[in-house]
């Protein structure tokens, strides 16, 4: 971490030629990746990540430089090429700064950090996954188990006199199970992770989710082909919120709002979701994965509106972006690294829970794609279209789960398909992923209740409809 | 403080608590980009970064520990970090510290332009304001565009207690234009990408009107009825294939059973119009180097011989455990990521007929220009795909209208085993995996 005097000088320099917000981001990680296949761990990784991102400001010029050589002669120079980027006349200014030092909340307690585990703890629970998926079938023909941690200690500081300080502890455990039959095979994944130290598989059990994994790949490798055509599709909770991180948060960032270049710009206090439809994007949640302390712009966490009862409310917005909406950040603003420039970004996304039960909308369904666990998705934020895999599915007749299918991909157009939500149960859950935009890839939890879109196109192999 | 003296030193703690053998890997790297909207640069970034990787061996077992602090203190931590985990690995596979290949192997790869670094901020920001205004003036209905262009260079470095010291040099350009059109409600958006390490090839003209082109050919988009249609893979969307199943000619993944390819040496397994290469030393492409990951020489390989996998690819843990020599594909994502396989330059040899050609021979079928969600849709060890996908209907021979919110599946080998032709459209754009257009005899196409 720096101290206060050199981060003085280091706004003070990148302001020197008329920017007028600058902000300098100290960030010092310390990660670990163990990873195991076939029961054997196969390598280990583990090191520090350190330096040092300058921000400045002139309006909506906006310039950005990083670097990790961390002398103090390099990082006033650094500064001055940015300042210089800016406008090529240094003006001579009277600035003082005085920084209040902001003590977050800490609402993601850490109890026991990743440096204080031993590495042989890790793997234990490494092996623990790894037994409970690869002996919960004979078709289980490989498994494959990540572990990661890390620890980020973060220093904010900018010309408006904000400085804070932060830490924020991860840990995730991936499990890959791969089902063969023949030539074929099938794979299912589960990677619970958390906002918190190594506690987490306190509350947790591993074995639990490697289960599921395997569970997953061995219904699928007995699936056949999904159907293709536009059907009703019944997404089941948790994980499946992707369909709204994609099909809805995306579009929602300021990032693409500002710009114009959403569909839901300039669409705030209008319909854009079927009324049964009300989310938020909630970075406040204690020890959840997505969750955060203070922003990487220093702003503190918030539980974010988006849409109610169908109604556009809000939209995730950082610093820079707002000046061009002329609207107040939002505590979204976030970068995987100092290799980034932070940008507007979702944390906890999910959809609110509804008043029906999964039961209820199964039985309600006469013919359908039932989706019990998503794989990941994108979007085009400038036309809305989306596009998601189904990494469990089961057709649905006659308001019962018939048998399980494989292949399925369902793919819309985001302002279409949150019309077209028709019912939305009382099980909300949420599951972790890593969601990749411009400012990197980062922590994320999506979630909802079990929904139902009235129809989606569903694309499979099979050539019926 | 200076790389050598830091791996120096780094050495001499290693052996102190018992590394046998020792790698530092440095990875330094200093960035350009910039982009602009509605003429204000909005995006300007200036970089510089640094990071050293080492890895050494202990009892058998390889350790990995990185940082980007190159300060005194790093030595102990990267030394008990490197330790730490060399003490959990299991694998009976061990890897190795190269001692070198033959000093005639290393190839003269030419990877850097002084003429680039000589290219002034100012150029660059005057190029990217033109596109833009380019881009604006060509169409009234587009509505936005975004412009951006970047320029990196760096410098790899390679030294163990083998003896083996080595650095290799290289620079590059890139960038894109992206264009979103409007026609009343309906919107569409498309890019063009480019990359070089001659910035005199960018033609502000030629990309500003690829991407607003392309756009303004989607409005109107419908989906089509679902079935069985002939399909043309236009050269991108090709290429993004290539990369996406890239894995499977791994022979890491092969040994790990997340490969179909699995005893298929020497065998048949696609189309005998498919030639597939791997080439390290391509004068124009950013991944080209004379050694890989580990510092074994590179050299040129046929992956696939007219439909017959010749070769998987290899590092040298790989090749001792399958008993053959490593194909100089050892691979590291990041400086400080472990030693993994992948191809350096990966193409499909180029046919004779254009593109115009091939849609010309189309009786009634689909041109696919992008394909969505490869990261989800696609499963490279099972070789499933089922993504979104975009382009164009064609009837005897003419495009007749665009076409969206459609899926394409099948499975990658069945549908390189189905490719009626190949086209001589070969472009690099951006990475380092690259096709010409391929024409598959059928597709399953999941629309209305």
């Amino acid at each position: 971490m720096l101290a206060k005097p050199l981060l003085e000088d280091i706004l003070l320099a990148g302001l020197s030629t008329g920017g007028d917000f600058a902000e300098v981001f100290v960030e010092d990680r310390f990660s670990t990746i163990l990873s195991m296949i076939g029961g054997k761990v196969d390598s280990g990784v583990s090191g520090r990540d350190y330096g040092i991102g300058v921000r400045i400001l002139k309006g909506t010029n906006y310039v950005y430089a990083y670097t990790n050589d961390y002398s103090r002669d390099n990082l006033i120079k650094v500064a001055k090429e940015a300042a210089a980027a800016i406008s090529p006349e240094t003006i001579s200014r009277n600035i003082t700064l005085s920084f209040m030092k902001d003590e977050p909340l800490h609402i993601n307690p850490i109890r026991i950090y990743p440096h204080e585990i031993v590495k042989q703890d890790k793997v234990s629970l490494m092996a623990r996954a790894y037994h409970a998926a690869k002996e919960y079938d004979p078709v289980i023909s490989q498994v494959m188990v990540r572990y990661f941690d890390e620890d980020q200690k973060v220093q904010i500081a900018n010309s408006l006199g904000l400085y804070v300080e932060d830490e924020r502890v991860r840990t995730r455990t991936a499990i890959t199970a791969i089902a063969s039959k023949g030539p074929e095979k099938q794979s299912g994944t589960y990677a619970p992770g958390a906002h918190m130290g190594f506690e987490f598989y306190d509350n947790i059990k591993i074995e639990d989710y490697a289960q599921e994994a395997a569970r997953i790949a061995s219904t699928m490798i007995h699936a056949p082909y999904a159907p293709s055509g536009r059907i009703p599709v019944i997404i089941d909770n948790e994980f499946g919120g992707v369909i709204f991180h994609e099909a809805c948060g995306h579009s929602l960032e300021a990032t693409s709002v500002a710009k114009k270049t959403s569909v839901f710009a300039d669409k705030l206090g209008e319909k854009i979701a079927s009324s049964v439809v009300s989310a938020v994007d909630d970075g406040t949640i204690p020890n959840a994965w997505g969750s955060l302390n203070v922003d990487d712009e220093g702003h503190v966490s918030q539980r974010n509106l988006l849409i109610e009862a169908g109604v556009l409310k809000g939209y995730m917005v950082d610093l820079y972006n707002g000046r061009r909406m002329n609207v107040p950040a939002t505590g979204n603003s976030r970068r995987q690294s100092y290799k980034f420039a932070p940008t507007s970004r979702m944390t906890n996304t999910f959809i609110l829970p509804g008043s029906h039960t999964r039961e209820e909308i199964i039985a309600s369904t006469e013919y359908g794609l039932f989706a019990r666990y998503m794989g990941g998705g994108s979007v085009n934020p400038a036309t809305g279209e989306f596009n998601f895999a189904v990494n469990e599915g089961y057709m649905v007749r006659n308001g019962k789960l018939a048998e399980p299918v494989r292949g399925a991909t369902l793919i819309g157009q985001g302002s279409d398909v949150l019309l077209k939500i028709d019912m939305v149960a009382d099980n909300l859950a949420c599951g972790q992923g890593m969601c990749g935009s411009i400012s990197g890839s980062l922590p994320a939890d999506v979630g909802q209740p079990t929904i139902r879109v009235s129809e989606m196109i569903v694309g499979g192999r099979k050539g019926d409809k | 403080m200076e790389v050598k003296v830091f791996a120096e030193k780094l050495f001499a703690a290693g052996r102190e608590v018992g590394f046998d053998a020792m790698e530092a890997y440095v990875a330094s790297r200093n960035l350009f980009r910039v982009g602009v909207f509605k003429s204000e640069i909005d995006s300007y970034t200036l970089a510089q970064s640094r990071g050293l990787s080492f890895r050494g061996l202990i009892n058998g077992r390889m350790g990995y520990s990185f940082t980007e602090n190159l300060s005194e203190d790093s030595v102990a931590l990267l030394v008990d970090d490197a330790r730490a985990n060399a003490a959990v690995i299991d694998s009976e596979d061990p890897e190795e510290i190269f001692g070198g290949s033959p000093e005639a192997t290393y190839a003269d790869v030419c990877s850097f332009s002084p003429a680039l670094e000589q290219v002034l901020a100012a150029e660059k920001i005057a190029w990217v304001k033109e596109v833009e205004q380019q881009a604006y003036g060509l169409d009234v209905r587009v509505s936005t565009v975004q412009v951006s262009l970047g320029n990196s260079s760096g410098e790899t470095m390679l030294m163990n207690t083998k003896g083996l010291n080595l650095a290799h040099q290289g620079n590059f350009a890139d960038g894109y234009v992206a264009a979103v059109v409007k026609e009343g409600e309906d919107t569409k958006s498309a890019y063009a990408f480019f990359s070089s390490r001659d910035f005199s090839r960018f033609d502000p003209v030629t990309l500003s009107k690829e991407a607003v082109d392309e756009a303004i050919s989607l409005l109107g988009a419908e989906s089509i009825e679902s079935g069985q249609y002939p399909v043309l893979l236009r050269h991108d969307v090709a290429g993004e294939f290539l990369a996406t199943f890239a894995s499977s000619f791994s022979a890491e993944a092969v040994q790990k059973g997340l490969s179909l390819l699995k005893d298929k040496q020497g065998e048949q397994i696609m189309s005998s119009n498919v030639t597939i290469i791997d080439d390290p030393h391509l004068p124009e492409r950013p991944n080209s180097a004379p050694f890989d990951a580990e510092g074994v020489a590179t050299a040129s390989k046929e992956v696939v011989a007219a439909g017959r996998l010749m070769t998987l690819l290899h590092n040298l843990k790989t090749a001792k455990k399958d008993g053959v020599n490593s194909t100089g594909n050892a691979y590291k994502m990041a400086f400080n990521a472990p030693v993994t396989v992948a191809p350096t330059n990966l193409y499909i040899q180029p046919g004779k007929r254009d593109y115009a050609d091939l849609v010309a021979h189309i009786e009634h079928g689909l041109i696919i220009i992008a394909v969505q969600g490869t990261h989800s849709g696609a499963n490279p060890v099972s070789g499933d795909f089922s993504l979104s996908a975009y382009g164009y209907l064609v009837q005897g021979g003419q495009v007749v209208r665009p076409v969206n919110q459609v899926t394409i599946a099948g499975n990658f080998f069945k549908m390189l085993s189905d490719v009626q032709e190949v086209g001589n459209d070969l472009h690099f754009k951006m990475g380092s995996i690259a096709a010409p257009s391929l024409l598959i005899g059928s597709l399953a196409v999941s629309g209305k």
